[in-house]
């Protein structure tokens, strides 16, 4: 670097220092400027400034654009990938719900994509309709040997993976400003996750509203057969019981309509299904706009037991909605 | 924008992150260790102080209150006094200040412990305090004296007193008999850490030090004084805390639980009852000579609970969720010796070998000292042994974003980078406890020549085995693989050696990185620099750990007085026995419930985070709601701890020490023969291996504990789980605390399926007990048309009046011959004579039996 540019440099960082620091004055009310700390070394100088392209074609970059001074959401994916990432950006897609309105304002979420060849913006586009994902969460692609760098840098690469499509399922949630980063799994409880997003990492600026209260309010809670906590971890983020879902179809008597035997392998093994142009797969993949049914890696004991649960809990519903009356 | 190069991983990932810490000019063995401080828990008496108030309030956002306010807090006694359930009455002593810095708060509770009966002290009234002591973790400063006048030897007695190797505190002028000015620096010639880099118990060296007593319940009041602003921490570590003593027999609120964590201007009050592990179940009447502790005087008095179960070596730390490893390494540590009858910190009286029948002669009577009649540090000495880094201006440095295991590459004892002790030529006891972050140890100890120095292991994971084991044995040369919280107890008798003469202890270990150790050295290597024990400032920084080497001195001194100690070597296996091993009888351990736990990547995969997968279902990162797994109060249990990663795992269970059953299958070796554990390694290492069967009980206390990695970077991504002890019968799940600035509220918690159960299977088709609904055929589809919860096998009740008769064997007997799935009992599409033998089976009895609740 020639003098001169170092000295833009300075100017440059000075004045969006003071920006950041008017700035910060201005939204904590006059409070001291919070977060800059001491020896922190997590910043500029360890994050890499590396762009990225938005799934609306927007350059942004890394550090400056993405993360600098921000709380954010960052997981990694790839759009063709046919086990968890589905239920991953559901599941994430249910936070995001939470947050409401505060995503892409002072809270940020971050899909990256580890398959950016076939990844492009494009595609991105059309897997976050897909999703129905509500503005101020991006889906960003760019140079292979950039993204692997951020996941390096995010702690989240495993080196000698044999199987390329093998990726650490895991979000990294942080407060850049205050250092304070945290890896957590996107099949966390949402409301848990929302928590965390919006007010913990702000340092509870932003009072939570979720919690059940005082001890005396605290609920008692029922034993989870194994079928319903799966259903509750894995299903509830695209189906519903009794109505459609967000993203997929309403399961409420789905034991009696499907072949058990049908129902049983696609619980298993959509992927293989519809890779085998199973007529069944194929409409369902195409009236829900191409979103496919997630591989979730269920056992046979798993699949029965979910089974079970969906028939229960269906004549739950039905006994409720008869004894409702007409 | 020039896109940054990946970086070739380095050889050795020693600092993890980082460049090699500089030294400053400090070369080994120049400096002398300290000795721990001691808190110094005073009597405890009930009262209201008048003139006493809260904590002094922070200055502002990024800071602490001053030293000297802190040290003037520290000497006023608790205020406002201990409840029982959380005090919530009193708002946040920073309540102000946090205001300003956050947001105005509704409400702030001045206790950080969830409010409420279920964090309300357990048995309060029965194990009333005895002793208390307060403490503030605060930030880095220079020690202000204020314990001095506490310290149990009150320089004054034995080798603490004015003519004691111990009296003067750190070794140059000026601090006989006092810690006053002593600063926070790893090395007199390095500098100072800011207040931001290093948080710790009263933020002051020597490092801390409880002395606790069977039989004297102890209030522990701990405030937090870390900065408002979770920024202000020098890149890593957290101003949250949580405090956990490894292993007490606690209850539950006072665990430290990971999520129950408190925040600066709050305290929160530990309750720990100081009992023996079997206090209501064996010797409830007290009448055990061996289950005693020791009053000032030197007399016994008779405790309940099984002898057997005693403990000896401790340590409490911070437990923060997610934040362990940074705040632990940030300097969240102290050690805690456990005093008994037994293990009294005296050598001189009712010495066990003196008259071994006699019934009044328990004192096993370690080296220690004699002034006193209990708990002499003399020739007891505690060693923490850790690897540090810090950055080029000195400061320590961890890296937050390396999920896999940090190592530093400096080694420090007591906090002090390679320091020397010296020692009288006798006999003495070191605890030796690992607090790194990912490092395992395997130390050796050596003369100066280089030549190993024989020496007995008494304790295993602070706890006195059955027998010594002498090292070198036929079993191992050196002392064990020691992971992350092992703590191992030696004798060493320096009486051989003459006054002038040095003695070193050597770790072995290399690692390559924090995932798991590479491999053990061989001593002759490392002992002729031939491997990186040379100068220090080496030019080949990153061509060996510098962290395998020489990192503690002995100096011998001579001795005039009489070693009273008792000898080891009349203590190893078929000699005489220290504290023998609690049996589990045959029937206990057939009827144990069985749970697994296997360690890896996600359900045993190398491509996910660091999961727990709980008797075979999914793997799971930590979600403190989440609750693994129920015993119930007062049985036992065998827990299977596997592996399933290439990488290594210290597995440690809280509350209950644990016997060995089996290691890799086979019988473990002769340290864990004899000895009950807390932390469990598996790993690579030869003597650790990928699978463990420990049998454990659960007994006196309910409520939540948890079971992690002790690699503590594996532990905060996150390898650790929930688990707690239920009533038999229990209903109500315990609700998840979620504390916040504003006091603490409740989530909804939810259970693994086999929690209540473990994964017995009684009929083996595949579904557990707790799920089963039909436990005794095999139905692994669990059809159950009616939805009355019993499987369809177990099910002819088809008019569900509950028994099945007649009814039932007209629909049976009409159903004949058809396909009809309501019908048909063995599940194979017609109803003819399979089921008709199943239908006797059941004529005049109910359905059943449903899963196991």
């Amino acid at each position: 670097m020639t003098g001169f540019n170092v000295m833009r440099e300075g100017w440059r960082t000075a004045a969006a220092g003071l920006f950041v620091a008017v700035a910060a004055a201005i939204t904590l009310g006059g409070s001291p400027a919070e977060g800059v700390s001491k020896g922190s070394r997590w910043r500029a100088e360890y994050f890499p400034n590396v762009p990225l392209v938005t799934q609306d074609g927007e350059v942004v970059h890394f550090y400056d654009d993405l993360i600098k001074d921000k709380v954010v959401a960052i997981n990694f994916m790839f759009t063709s990938c046919n086990d968890v990432c589905p239920a991953e950006t559901a599941r994430l897609k249910q936070v995001q719900r939470e947050l409401g309105d505060r995503v892409g304002q002072d809270v940020f979420m971050y899909s990256i994509s580890i398959d950016p060849e076939n990844d492009t913006p494009e595609v991105l586009k059309r897997y976050s309709e897909k999703f129905k994902v509500g503005p101020g969460w991006l889906f960003l692609t760019g140079k292979a040997e950039d993204i692997a760098l951020l996941q390096r840098k995010l702690g989240l690469f495993i080196a000698d993976l044999p199987d390329p499509d093998d990726h650490n399922v895991n979000l990294i949630v942080g407060n850049e400003a205050t250092g304070r980063w945290m890896k957590r799994s996107p099949f966390d409880d949402p409301k848990v996750l929302a928590e965390v997003i919006g007010s913990w990492l702000h340092n509870w600026k932003v009072p939570n509203k979720s919690l059940a209260g005082k001890y005396e309010k605290a609920p008692s809670f029922p034993r989870l057969s194994r079928g319903e906590y799966l259903f509750r971890t894995r299903c509830v983020s695209c189906h519903a019981l009794g109505s459609d879902g967000p993203l997929g179809p309403d399961l409420l008597g789905v034991t009696e309509e499907r072949d058990p035997v049908w129902l049983a392998r696609w619980l298993k093994e959509p992927d293989q299904m519809l890779a085998e142009k199973d007529s069944i797969a194929l409409e369902l993949f195409a009236r829900y706009d191409e979103l496919p049914m997630p591989n979730l890696s269920l056992n046979d004991v798993d699949v029965a037991a979910l089974i079970d649960y969906l028939a229960s809990a269906s004549r739950d519903v039905d006994s409720e909605n008869t004894s409702a009356g007409p | 924008m020039s896109v940054a190069q990946t970086p070739e991983p380095p050889k050795f990932d020693s600092p993890t992150g980082a460049s090699p810490s500089p030294l400053f000019g400090a070369t080994p063995f120049t400096q002398q260790m300290f000795r721990f401080e001691e808190f110094g828990a005073q009597p405890y008496e009930p009262s209201e102080c008048t003139t006493c108030g809260p904590m002094p309030a922070a200055p502002d956002c990024q800071s602490g209150p001053s030293g000297d306010a802190l040290d003037h807090y520290l000497d006023e006694p608790m205020s406002p006094p201990p409840t029982v359930m959380a005090n919530e009455d009193l708002p946040n002593a920073w309540h102000t200040r946090i205001e300003q810095c956050v947001r105005p708060l509704a409400t702030s509770a001045i206790e950080g412990r969830p409010g409420g009966e279920n964090f309300a002290h357990q048995r309060y009234e029965e194990f009333f305090p005895s002793m208390y002591f307060k403490t503030i973790t605060a930030g880095a400063r220079i020690n202000g004296g204020v314990r001095d006048e506490y310290q149990r030897h009150g320089y004054a007695k034995g080798e603490f007193g004015p003519n004691g190797l111990y009296y003067n505190t750190i070794g140059t002028e000026g601090f006989d008999g006092t810690t006053a000015k002593i600063p926070v620096k790893f090395h007199p010639l390095m500098p100072e850490q800011d207040p931001l880099a290093f948080w710790t118990f009263d933020g002051t060296f020597p490092p801390k030090l409880l002395m606790a007593r069977y039989g004297h319940p102890i209030l522990f009041r701990h405030y937090n004084a870390l900065p408002i602003d979770p920024g202000a921490n020098y890149g890593f570590g957290l101003h949250t805390i949580t405090t956990h003593e490894h292993n007490g027999h606690n209850p539950a609120e006072s665990d430290g639980y990971t999520q129950s964590f408190f925040f600066p201007g709050q305290y929160f009050d530990y309750h720990w009852p100081m009992i023996l592990a079997g206090h209501d179940h064996i010797n409830i009447d007290a009448s055990d000579p061996r289950a005693a502790t020791i009053d000032d005087n030197g007399n016994v008095r008779r405790i309940r609970g099984d002898w057997r179960e005693t403990m000896s070596t401790h340590w409490f730390h911070d437990h923060m969720l997610d934040f362990t490893a940074p705040n632990v390494y940030k300097g969240q540590v102290a050690m805690m010796n456990y005093y008994s009858a037994v293990d009294r910190g005296n050598e001189a009286i009712d010495c066990h070998y003196a008259d071994p029948e006699n019934p009044n002669n328990m004192n096993l009577c370690f080296p220690s000292g004699s002034a006193s009649a209990w708990g002499n540090r003399d020739y007891d000495v505690n060693l923490m042994v850790s690897d540090k880094a810090w950055d080029q201006d000195g400061q320590l440095f961890f890296n937050i974003f390396n999920l896999d295991g940090f190592l530093g590459d400096r080694m420090t004892v007591n906090y002090q980078y390679k320091p020397y002790l010296e020692v009288r030529a006798r006999r003495y006891r070191f605890r030796i406890l690992n607090a790194s972050v990912s490092r395992y140890f395997k130390i050796a100890l050596i003369d100066q020549n280089g030549n190993r120095v024989p020496h007995h292991m008494i304790a295993n994971d602070g706890n006195v085995m059955e027998h010594a084991v002498p090292f070198p044995n036929a079993e191992s040369a050196d002392l064990p693989t020691q992971a992350i919280a092992e703590r191992y107890d030696i004798i060493v008798d320096f009486s051989q050696f003459q006054p002038g003469d040095k003695l070193y202890m050597v770790n072995l270990l290399e690692h390559r990185d924090g995932r798991r150790p590479k491999e053990a050295i061989p001593l002759p290597e490392v002992v002729l620099n031939q491997y990186c024990d040379g100068p220090p400032d080496f030019a080949a920084a990153d061509a060996c750990d510098t962290v395998v080497g020489r990192f503690l001195e002995f100096r011998v001194v001579a001795y005039t007085g009489v070693d009273t100690s008792m000898n080891p070597a009349d203590y190893v296996e078929g000699k005489k026995k220290m504290i023998p091993l609690p049996s589990f009888t045959a029937e206990e351990l057939a009827n144990a419930k069985h749970r697994s736990f296997t360690f890896g990547r996600s359900s045993g995969t190398d491509t996910s985070p660091w999961t727990i997968k709980t008797d075979g279902g999914q793997g799971f990162g930590m979600d403190p709601a989440r609750l693994s797994a129920a015993p119930d109060e007062g049985t036992a249990e065998i827990w299977h701890i596997k592996n399933a990663s290439g990488s290594a795992h210290p597995v440690h269970i809280h509350f209950e020490e644990g016997q060995i059953l089996k290691r890799n299958g086979k019988p473990p070796p002769i340290w864990e023969k004899w000895a009950r554990k807390d932390v469990y390694r598996i790993g690579p290492m030869p003597d650790s291996g990928d699978s463990v069967e420990v049998a454990l009980r659960f007994r006196e206390f309910l409520g939540t504990y948890m079971e992690h990695c002790h690699n503590t970077t594996h532990e905060d991504h996150a390898m650790l789980l929930r688990w707690d002890i239920e009533k038999p019968g229990q209903l109500k799940i315990m609700p998840t605390p979620m504390p916040t600035w504003e006091g603490v509220g409740y989530l909804d918690t939810y259970t693994l399926p086999t929690y209540k159960t473990g994964d017995v299977d009684e009929d083996d088709d595949g579904v557990t007990d707790d799920l089963d609904n039909c436990r005794e055929y095999i139905n692994p589809n669990q059809r159950d048309t009616d939805g009355d919860g019993y499987g369809n096998w177990c099910d002819p009740d088809y008019d569900n009046n509950g028994i099945v008769n007649f009814g039932d064997f007209n629909r049976f007997v009409r159903a004949w011959g058809s396909a009809n799935p309501d019908i048909d009992l063995n599940d194979d599409g017609i109803i003819n004579f399979g089921d008709f033998v199943v239908f006797a089976h059941y004529f005049y009895r109910p359905p059943g039996p449903g899963a196991k609740q």
